[in-house]
C-alpha cells in the first residue's frame, strides 16, 4: 500500500503534498534525503484491476485466500449490503447502472485515443527540444569540419611560401645574371673602343708614312728622269702594240 | 413521493456537518497546480491543454484590457464544469443546482462588469442602451427596453444554470423512478424507459458542459461590451 501511496504521491503533483509524502516514504530507505534532482515520474500509474481496485489488494489476499479471495470478498460484501438493506435499491440504482455503463463505454472506446493525443502533446514538446538540440549539434559538427579544413589549408601554406621563395630566388638570380651580362657588355665596349682607337692610330701612322714617302719620291724625281721614263714607256707600248697586232693577224 | 424527488436538492448534512463545503471544494482537489516539471503526467497535460484552448477561445474577441479577467473566467469555467459533471454521478449533490450559488456568481460578476464599464468609459457603456440603426422615434421606448434587459441579465444568467440543472436532475429522477416501478409490472415498458434514461443521461452530460460554457461565454460578452 505504501508503494501505491508513493505512486499516487508522485502522480499528484501538488508540490507540498508530494514532497512531504516522498520524504515520508524516503525515511524507510537508507539513502540521504535529497530535494534535487527531482525524482523522475513513473511511466505508468499504479496497477489497477477492473479500473477501480488496486492490484495490491489482490496480492495482499493471495497468500491466504488464493486467486478468488478478493472476488469472494467483494461478492460477499455486496450481498451483505443488499440483503441487510444497508444499501437500498431505489431509483438511483437504475440511474447508477445507466451512468456507469455510459462512463465505462466511453472510457473503453475513447480512452486510448485521448491518451495517445495527450502523449502526442508531450512528445511534440520533446521533439521540438530535440530538434533544436540536433540542429545545434549539427551546426557545431559542421563548424568542426570547417575548422579541420582550415587547418589542412594552413598546412599547405608552407608549400605556398616555398614556391614564393623559389620565385623570389629566381628573380634575384635573373637580375644578377642580367647585370653581369650588362657589366660584360660594357667592359667589352670599352675595350673595343680602345682597340678601335689603336687601329685608328696605326692606320693614321701608316697613311702618314706612305704620304711622306710618296711625297719624297715624287719630289726626288728629276725632270730628265721623268722624260726618260716616259720615252721608255712609249717604246714599250709600241712594242706591245706590234706584238698584239701580230697576234691578232695570226 | 413528491417530497423525495426534491430530496436530492437539499443541502447535504451528516451529523450536522454540512457536506456542501466538500462538494464546492471538489474542483480544487481535482485540478492540481502546475508543477516545476517540464513534461507532466497525462491528466495535468490534458488539463493544461484544455484550459489554454478554452481561454484563448473565449478571450480572443476581447480587447487587451479585458484580458485581466482571464484568470477569473477560466477558473469559473472549470468550477462550473466540474460541479455540473460531478453532479451526474449518483447520490451526489450538485451545488450549481441551487439558486443561491448561481445567483451569487451571476449577480456579483455581472455587477462587476457593468460597474467597470460605467467607471472607465461611461459614454460607451450607456451607448449600448440604444442599439445602432434604430429609427429616431423609437429611442425612448428602446432605451427603457434595453435598460430592463440589462438588469434582467444577472437573473437570467443565474436562473438559466439553475433551471437547466434542476430540470435535468428531476427528469433523471422521474425516469429512473418510473423504470424501477415498472420493472416488476411491465418490464418491456421499463426497457423503453431505461433507453430514455440512457439518452437523458447523455443529454445531461452535454448540458452540464454546455451550460458552464454558456455562463462564462455570456459573461465574456458582457465584458466585451464594457471593457
Amino acid at each position: 500500500m505504501l508503494s501505491r501511496l508513493q505512486a499516487i504521491s508522485v502522480k499528484v503533483t501538488d508540490p507540498f503534498v508530494s514532497l512531504s509524502l516522498v520524504q515520508a516514504s524516503r525515511s524507510l530507505q537508507t539513502s540521504s534525503q535529497r530535494l534535487a534532482p527531482v525524482p523522475p515520474l513513473p511511466d505508468h500509474g499504479g496497477k489497477v484491476r477492473h479500473g477501480l481496485i488496486p492490484e495490491e489488494l489482490f496480492e495482499f489476499l493471495y497468500p491466504k485466500t488464493g486467486v478468488t479471495g478478493p472476488y469472494m470478498l467483494g461478492t460477499g460484501l455486496i450481498v451483505y449490503l443488499l440483503s441487510k438493506e444497508l444499501y437500498v435499491i431505489n431509483h438511483e440504482t437504475i440511474y447508477a447502472i445507466c451512468i456507469g455503463t455510459i462512463i465505462v463505454y466511453g472510457v473503453k472506446k475513447y480512452g486510448a485515443t485521448v491518451a495517445a493525443f495527450i502523449d502526442s502533446i508531450n512528445e511534440e514538446k520533446v521533439a521540438k527540444a530535440q530538434a533544436a538540440k540536433d540542429s545545434h549539434i549539427s551546426f557545431l559538427t559542421e563548424a568542426i569540419e570547417n575548422e579541420k579544413k582550415e587547418q589542412w589549408r594552413v598546412e599547405g601554406r608552407g608549400m605556398l611560401f616555398d614556391a614564393k621563395r623559389n620565385n623570389v630566388a629566381m628573380l634575384l638570380e635573373t637580375n644578377y645574371r642580367e647585370r653581369q651580362h650588362m657589366v660584360t657588355n660594357e667592359v667589352k665596349r670599352r675595350l673595343d673602343y680602345q682597340i678601335a682607337l689603336q687601329h685608328l692610330n696605326r692606320r693614321l701612322q701608316q697613311e702618314h708614312m706612305i704620304n711622306w714617302v710618296e711625297k719624297n719620291v715624287i719630289s726626288s724625281i728629276t725632270p730628265q728622269q721623268e722624260k726618260e721614263s716616259i720615252a721608255k714607256c712609249i717604246a714599250d707600248l709600241k712594242v706591245l702594240a706590234k706584238t698584239t697586232q701580230a697576234k691578232a693577224a695570226a | 413521493m413528491t417530497l423525495s424527488l426534491f430530496d436530492q436538492f437539499l443541502s447535504p448534512v451528516v451529523c450536522w456537518i454540512p457536506l456542501v463545503a466538500i462538494a464546492i471544494t471538489l474542483p480544487w482537489i481535482l485540478f492540481p497546480n502546475p508543477t516545476t516539471r517540464w513534461l507532466n503526467n497525462r491528466s495535468l497535460t490534458s488539463q493544461n491543454w484544455f484550459l489554454s484552448q478554452a481561454t484563448s477561445q473565449i478571450f480572443s474577441p476581447i480587447n487587451p484590457p479585458g484580458h485581466k479577467w482571464a484568470l477569473l473566467l477560466s477558473s469559473l469555467l472549470i468550477f462550473l464544469a466540474t460541479m455540473n459533471t460531478a453532479g451526474l454521478l449518483p447520490y451526489t449533490f450538485t451545488p450549481t443546482s441551487q439558486l443561491s450559488i448561481n445567483m451569487g456568481l451571476a449577480g456579483a460578476l455581472w455587477m462587476g462588469v457593468v460597474i467597470l464599464g460605467m467607471r472607465t468609459q461611461p459614454t460607451h457603456s450607456l451607448g449600448h442602451l440604444l442599439p445602432e440603426g434604430a429609427p429616431a422615434l423609437l429611442t425612448p421606448i428602446l432605451v427603457i427596453i434595453e435598460t430592463i434587459s440589462l438588469f434582467i441579465r444577472p437573473i437570467a444568467l443565474g436562473v438559466r444554470l439553475t433551471a437547466n440543472l434542476t430540470a435535468g436532475h428531476l427528469l433523471i429522477q422521474l425516469t429512473s423512478t418510473a423504470t424501477l416501478a415498472m420493472l416488476t409490472i411491465m418490464p418491456v415498458t421499463a426497457i423503453f424507459t431505461g433507453i430514455l434514461l440512457f439518452l437523458l443521461a447523455l443529454l445531461e452530460a452535454a448540458v452540464a458542459l454546455i451550460q458552464a460554457y454558456v455562463f462564462v461565454l455570456l459573461l465574456s460578452l458582457y465584458l466585451q461590451e464594457n471593457v
